[in-house]
């Protein structure tokens, strides 16, 4: 995340140069009280660690919060006066036991319920629900993380709100072994489009935290009015010279192989599911070009090439790439980080560029790694951090 | 992130000056605009879901950098749902029609910025003008409920024994309002609730406006 906000940045510096050259009123450029002012904020450091040490622990909120956000119900009057009225040594631990309560509340499953539809955008719908509901049921039951990625049978839960309960299903759209959530009908047909873009976006994403581009290496000028910036070989995709309908080589504005250099690779994975999700021997997404053909293998990548989830981590099919992200450090860092700004009151991670800075959440991740990904066990560790109780 | 941070402004003032100091080359040929545009021929529609990057600056300068803010409390708004639970836990018949507490509530759901799947559009965290208006109408229309149904409410019990939101007097108890807020009530919550029924036209209309003043205040972030 902080790469992508560097990326914004320096785009800011570019598009600001222009700015204040167009600008003859200000020989400066009229930018300094934005970008370059210690005391307009961005580059004091020792303002905003003050700020933070100014904060103060206030366990009685941070109920108020937690109970909000894990039972999606205010704290009943016992325990607000079971915090509020215990000694001050004790109030850590009164507050914690109420939490690890929360967890174990069958209203817990409905936030997560909940929790889920928001992150994977996928909800009102039965078969959305069902996406919303797997990935709930493997929270609420402390199964590991990863299963949203892996898991072969019982990708399509329900979830009987009254109850609180799940009952697993496997999802029915022809695919022969399941990836989670990657081969999931609901979001297959949510998230259809074009040369299967949008769903490659999704995935990116919802589980990686970052918009495209994915992977970014040392700019090279390939002789077009752009850089190139991925770390593939610029022929590793597809563009008009080798026969595909799309130049993704082209470089006159801008250098469409930054992002998909990646998305290309990844994209034929999600190419065999038609619009309404259902899983094919063929291609069923179409290309964005006159007459709205068929996409083939070659509008995205050139003859030899195959599918990938990073350059030097081949996926042949979706239960390899739902293997390839289960082990990449990047999807426990989003999955905590997407715990961190709920708890926090954020909005979306990648939408709203509400970045985690790494060092932030070290020790969460951590243990979520070393735990076997279960993400309950990260949801009390965020929800008791020494920033969630402070204000 | 400091260091990150730090390090990029003077990228961005040497930007600056790196364009002055160009500004007799020729233009570029007349390109597309667009943050993922192609050449002549080879545009495709993008989602426009890029940042600006003027309002990612200013949001750094006024809320400070992403080591600071992902570690403080958003004022995020209540979900919807959740407005609909704190309700129905305090007493109120969410089954109403029309202008009722019960009413409001199930009519504002885009108001209360409830989420739009079909559009792929997840909750809003953000609390609008129409959402705190709709917010404080929904209390108003629920105070008189909440008063009546509070005592009943196990959830605002305490050893079975329930908690009334004014005392005999007509003043407003601390229980009352710890269980309508979620957090324990101060002396100020206390003088601020009575000061509402006091100075009111009427009683009654007072205990409402000041169960809903409370509650709305306390409920305008989650």
């Amino acid at each position: 995340m902080k790469r992508r906000i560097q990326q914004l940045l320096f785009a800011a510096a570019i598009a600001g140069g222009a700015t204040a050259c167009g600008n003859s009123d200000d020989p400066a450029g009229g930018d300094d009280d934005v970008t370059g002012d210690e005391d307009a904020g961005v580059g004091s450091a020792d303002e905003w660690d003050d700020r933070l040490g100014e904060r103060e622990i206030d366990y009685s909120a941070a109920l108020r919060i937690a109970s909000l956000r894990l039972t999606g119900d205010l704290p009943s009057l016992v325990e607000v006066k079971a915090l509020g009225d215990a000694l001050a040594v004790e109030k850590r631990s009164v507050y914690e036991s109420i939490v690890r309560g929360y967890l174990d509340d069958p209203r817990f499953a409905g936030q997560m319920f909940r929790f889920w539809q928001d992150t994977l955008k996928l909800g009102d719908d039965p078969e959305f629900d069902t996406a919303a509901a797997f990935a709930a049921q493997v929270t609420v039951e402390e199964r590991p993380y990863t299963e949203l990625l892996t898991a072969a049978t019982g990708t399509c839960a329900t979830f009987d709100e009254g109850l609180g309960t799940f009952a697993a299903a496997d999802c029915a759209n022809g695919v022969t072994t399941h990836a989670g959530l990657l081969s999931h009908p609901g979001a297959m047909r949510q998230y259809y489009g074009n040369l299967a873009f949008r769903r490659t976006r999704w995935v990116q994403e919802t589980f990686a935290c970052t918009a495209f581009p994915a992977e970014i290496a040392d700019a090279q000028d390939l002789g077009g009015n752009a850089l190139y910036t991925a770390p593939w070989p610029f022929e590793s995709i597809s563009g008009t010279a080798n026969g595909g309908l799309v130049d993704f080589r082209d470089l006159s504005a801008v250098a469409c192989a930054n992002c998909h250099a990646t998305m290309n690779h990844m994209a034929p994975l999600f190419a065999n599911f038609d619009e309404d999700g259902q899983y094919g021997p063929a291609i069923a997404v179409l290309s964005p070009t006159p007459g709205t053909p068929t996409a083939s293998m070659l509008d995205w990548l050139p003859v030899g090439e195959g599918p990938a989830w990073r350059l030097g981590v081949a996926t042949p099919d979706l239960p390899t790439l739902g293997a390839a992200m289960a082990t990449d450090p990047m999807i426990s860092e989003c999955a905590v980080a997407r715990v961190w700004n709920w708890a926090m009151g954020k909005g979306d991670i990648v939408d709203t560029l509400s970045t985690v800075p790494s060092e932030v959440i070290t020790a969460q991740v951590a243990d979520f790694q070393a735990g076997n990904h279960v993400l309950k066990d990260a949801i009390f560790a965020v929800f008791t951090a020494d920033d969630f109780v402070k204000f | 992130m400091t260091t990150k941070l730090t390090t990029l402004i003077p990228i961005l003032g040497l930007a600056l000056l790196g364009a002055c100091a160009e500004e007799e080359a020729p233009p570029a040929e007349d390109l597309p605009t667009g943050n993922a545009t192609g050449g002549e021929g080879n545009t495709f529609d993008h989602p426009e879901t890029q940042i600006d990057v003027w309002e990612l600056l200013d949001r750094l300068s006024e809320e400070g950098p992403p080591r600071y803010t992902s570690r403080v409390h958003s004022c995020a708004k209540i979900r919807y749902g959740t407005i609909g639970r704190i309700l129905a836990s305090r007493g109120v018949n969410l089954g109403g029609a029309g202008v009722t507490a019960g009413g409001l509530y199930a009519t504002g759901d885009q108001a209360l910025g409830a989420p739009n799947y079909g559009a792929r559009a997840r909750e809003s965290v953000d609390l609008t003008t129409a959402g705190a208006s709709r917010l404080f109408d929904i209390f108003v229309a629920a105070a008189p409920e909440i008063i009546t149904q509070m005592p009943l409410r196990t959830e605002c019990m305490i050893g079975g024994i329930g908690t009334e939101m004014f005392d005999t007097s007509g003043a407003c108890t601390a229980d009352g309002i710890s269980c309508l807020t979620g957090v324990p009530a101060t002396a100020s919550h206390i003088e601020l609730c009575n000061l509402t029924v006091q100075r009111a036209s009427d009683p009654e209309l007072g205990k409402n406006m000041a169960v809903a003043v409370i509650a709305a205040a306390a409920h305008t972030c989650e």
